[in-house]
């Protein structure tokens, strides 16, 4: 039977600091996530044909962007101007830059080449915060048997003691580069719990750390006499030595005036972040407009082993409404403050500080069975009772999250009067390219950091471990990246790995029409529609 | 450009000297894709916080800048999308700032057009923010840094205020160096500070503990 509502009919019924009545007992996790999250939605999944992750499951839209074909060819190359460096980083979000950074550091020159404006990435949108185990309850160990656990065990160990071990020096590092964090009264940082946490370990900057990260980080870098940055600048194919057996440099193209230049280097450090442009199974995304997964794309083609392709993180709470929001992401530090989800009823159905594929499903649940609140806008979502918090903590949402009063300011909407209408949106790319505890990937010369390498996160991300990882992989893939392989002797630069993957393709039967990487989302292009499709289904 | 227009009651607008229609919720980001109008580079986030969507808008006599991605589309509107800001001219690396004695002596070499502001509100009036950009600038060259990078707080660098400004004081970048300078000398977190001390004497891995 349906309950579901109209949004005036549900705003009407609404009563801040109304019973929200007992918790329902939890459904089994694993019968939940099976039943309702996206990863498992039927037909989502595709088995990869070529490449070094062939006979793999992956999600069906990204294994059509891993078996397509490059953008550039041979001929494309010739009379580009070369240019050479010790170090090319691609990619200019916090990973790049802390790659960037460490590889100066240790005297190389470098590099950064990145697709939009230096700091326009996912990294400047975060909100909650970032993981370090620094408060006297709480331990390494801690750290990483929550990493572990929330990513149902499917994390690699040694990758994640690296992780929380570098956990506190990572914070120490950013202050150094002048990064201001929320203190208590006594001077400590403050610390919040998080969704899957055992102790209160998110360090931030109200709701802005990563805003504060990447104005930080991008000034140092650009600040830095050993670190050159091209701006407007994607990388379109990786270069490979005559064997297609180790990465050699990169093809950039400009997008003001489309020209190409060649990048010669000792290695290359993939920085590129996530895919949330992709739209996977037509949801909506709180990714910035360069997420479209390049990094993915090639350091595939250049043989490159990929990790947990058919895992990826919805976070629970995308605001709806209005349309110009739809995917925006309303930070999880709300629920970790005390916020509430309810239904259509106003009545709780999820503890909310369970981990986000599990929130995500919950709330998937209940719209599909009809609890859900259905905007004139079109789509469907549940409350984050962020009136009801105000309510038991006056001040607490002014104090703490101003970016999500200044956002929803735009839109007309107070979430310190109202509730807010949230559906789960694509967030985050759960794996990515293996890497070891240097960044190095299975191909020689190629590092990865940040949201497009994996192997940390296993199938789910806690908050607050993305914006460690960046800092904490970004450095320790600069430094490596750095210091690794002299051998400056005559060096080919080829293609020779996209020929290869094109006679794979073609062996295996598959189209050659599709090139990849996308750079950017079709709807960029003129008379693309903007609408996605996944909450606006009827259930 | 009539036959990609989306039905619904228009608007028209001019972006970067073309005219188009869309649809009244749209943004002038989504009003240029959907009118396909070129030379649309600097977009990102889509939510106000990369400050690359500069724009220069014009409504009837009144000229302004804003941030395309926060700008709904109004009819009659003229809005040019503008290149993105030039390289710093203010060097410094913050390790060499070693001394806090002699901060404010540092700050009027690295920033010496800040105590020359003539007060003219070009920055505030363009700041997308709503920051107390002049007021920001007066603090940090009185020497009072920490108060003056709080006014910055919301701050995206989209550097509209540094292109405003006519004495090239670049109060942006005078933001983020008194944010900056604020957390490098004074933020000596107890908590950070003891688990980094726990951490040195008994490094993970250095023996005491078992493997
Ligand atoms: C809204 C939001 C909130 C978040 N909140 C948190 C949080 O509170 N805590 C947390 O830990 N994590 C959070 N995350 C996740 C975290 O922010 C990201 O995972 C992380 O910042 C990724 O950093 P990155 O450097 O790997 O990638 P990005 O920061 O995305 O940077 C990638 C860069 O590469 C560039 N690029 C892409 N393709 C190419 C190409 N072909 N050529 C050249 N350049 C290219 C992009 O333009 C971009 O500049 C959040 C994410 C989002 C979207
Ligand atoms: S202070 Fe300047 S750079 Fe910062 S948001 Fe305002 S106009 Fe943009
Ligand atoms: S624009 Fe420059 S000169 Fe004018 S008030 Fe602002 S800082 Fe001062
Ligand atoms: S696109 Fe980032 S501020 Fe507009």
């Amino acid at each position: 039977m349906t309950c579901s509502l109209s949004y005036q009919e549900a705003l009407a019924a609404y009563r801040a600091g109304a019973d929200p009545g007992p918790l329902p007992e939890p459904m089994d996790p694993d019968r939940l996530l099976s039943a309702y999250h996206p990863d498992y939605l039927p037909g989502s999944m595709t088995t990869l044909a070529v490449g070094p992750n062939a006979g793999e499951q992956c999600q069906r839209e990204l294994a059509e962007l891993l078996q397509a074909e490059a953008c550039i060819d041979e001929v494309d190359l010739a009379g580009v101007p070369v240019a050479d460096t010790d170090v090319l980083v691609i990619g200019g979000g916090g990973a790049g830059c802390a790659a960037a950074l460490a590889a100066a550091e240790k005297g190389a020159r470098v590099l950064l080449a990145t697709k939009l404006r230096l700091g326009d990435s996912n990294t400047v949108m975060a909100e909650g915060g970032i993981q370090a185990a620094i408060e006297p309850g709480d331990s390494a160990q801690k750290h990483m048997q929550d990493t572990l656990r929330a990513g149902h065990h499917a994390g690699d160990p040694a990758l994640v003691a690296a992780l929380v071990g570098d956990g506190p020096d990572v914070i120490r590092w950013l202050i150094r580069q002048g990064m201001q964090f929320d203190q208590t009264s006594t001077g400590d940082l403050h610390t919040r719990p998080a969704g899957g946490t055992s102790a209160p370990r998110v360090v931030h900057c109200r709701d802005y750390t990563g805003l504060e990260m990447m104005r930080v980080l991008r000034e140092s870098v650009i600040q830095h006499r050993g670190i050159e940055v091209w701006e407007q600048h994607s990388a379109v194919e990786l270069l490979s030595n005559e064997s297609g057996q180790k990465c050699v440099g990169a093809v950039l193209a400009c997008r003001t005036d489309q020209s190409l230049r060649i990048v010669r280097t000792r290695s290359v450090i993939l920085a590129t972040g996530g895919l949330g442009r992709l739209h996977l199974n037509g949801f909506p995304t709180s990714n910035h407009l360069g997420a479209t997964g390049d990094g993915l794309v090639l350091a595939y083609r250049l043989g490159a082993k990929l990790s947990e392709l058919d895992s990826f993180q919805y976070h629970p709470t995308g605001l709806v409404n209005p349309p110009l929001l739809s995917g925006k992401l309303v930070t999880e530090g709300i629920r970790a403050a005390g916020a509430l989800l309810l239904n259509a009823q106003g009545k709780r159905f999820i503890d909310e500080l369970q981990p986000r594929d599990i929130v995500s499903a919950a709330i998937i649940r209940e719209c599909r069975e009809g609890r859900g609140i259905h905007p004139s806008s079109g789509g469907v979502g549940v409350w984050l009772d962020t009136a009801g918090l105000e309510r038991s903590q006056p001040g607490l949402l002014e104090r703490q999250f101003p970016k999500l009063l200044a956002r929803t300011r735009i839109a007309g909407i107070d979430p310190r009067k109202e509730p807010i209408l949230v559906y789960p949106t694509l967030h985050y790319q759960n794996g990515g390219a293996v890497i070891d505890v240097d960044g190095a990937t299975t191909v020689p010369g190629l590092y990865a950091a940040g949201e497009v390498a994996g192997g940390i996160h296993g199938r789910n991300r806690i908050m607050g471990n993305a914006l460690l990882e960046i800092i904490g992989f970004g450095r320790r893939a600069g430094a490596a990246a750095a210091l690794s392989g002299h051998d400056r002797g005559p060096k080919k630069i080829t293609l020779e790995h996209v020929n290869r993957a094109r006679r794979a393709l073609a062996l295996a039967g598959l189209p050659l029409a599709r090139r990849a990487p996308l750079m950017l989302p079709a709807y960029t292009a003129p008379g693309k529609d903007l609408t996605f499709t996944a909450n606006r289904a009827k259930p | 450009m009539t036959e990609t227009t989306p039905s619904g009651p228009a608007v028209e607008l001019t972006i970067n000297g073309m005219a188009v229609r869309a649809e009244a919720h749209m943004t002038v980001v989504e009003a240029a894709w959907a009118n396909g109008v070129p030379r649309v580079t600097g977009v990102g986030c889509l939510e106000g916080v990369c400050g690359s969507c500069r724009i220069l808008l014009r409504r009837g006599k009144e000229v302004g800048v804003a941030l395309a991605c926060e700008t709904l589309v109004e009819p009659g509107i003229e809005v040019l999308f503008l290149p993105p800001p030039a390289a710093p001219r203010h060097q410094y690396e913050l390790a060499e700032l070693s001394d806090g004695w002699d901060i404010q002596a540092r700050f009027q070499e690295i920033f010496p057009e800040a105590a020359r502001c003539r007060h003219c509100h070009g920055c505030v009036s363009s700041c997308p923010k709503g920051i107390v950009v002049e007021e920001g600038v007066a603090l940090a060259v009185a020497g009072h840094f920490r108060e003056a990078g709080e006014a910055f707080f919301e701050c995206v660098m989209c550097e509209l205020c540094d292109t405003a400004c006519p004495e090239q004081i670049a109060p942006a970048h005078v933001g983020l160096f008194c944010r900056r300078i604020t957390a490098f000398f004074h933020l000596r977190p107890p908590n950070l500070i003891h688990r980094l001390e726990e951490i040195r004497q008994d490094p993970p891995g250095g023996g005491k503990e078992k493997p």
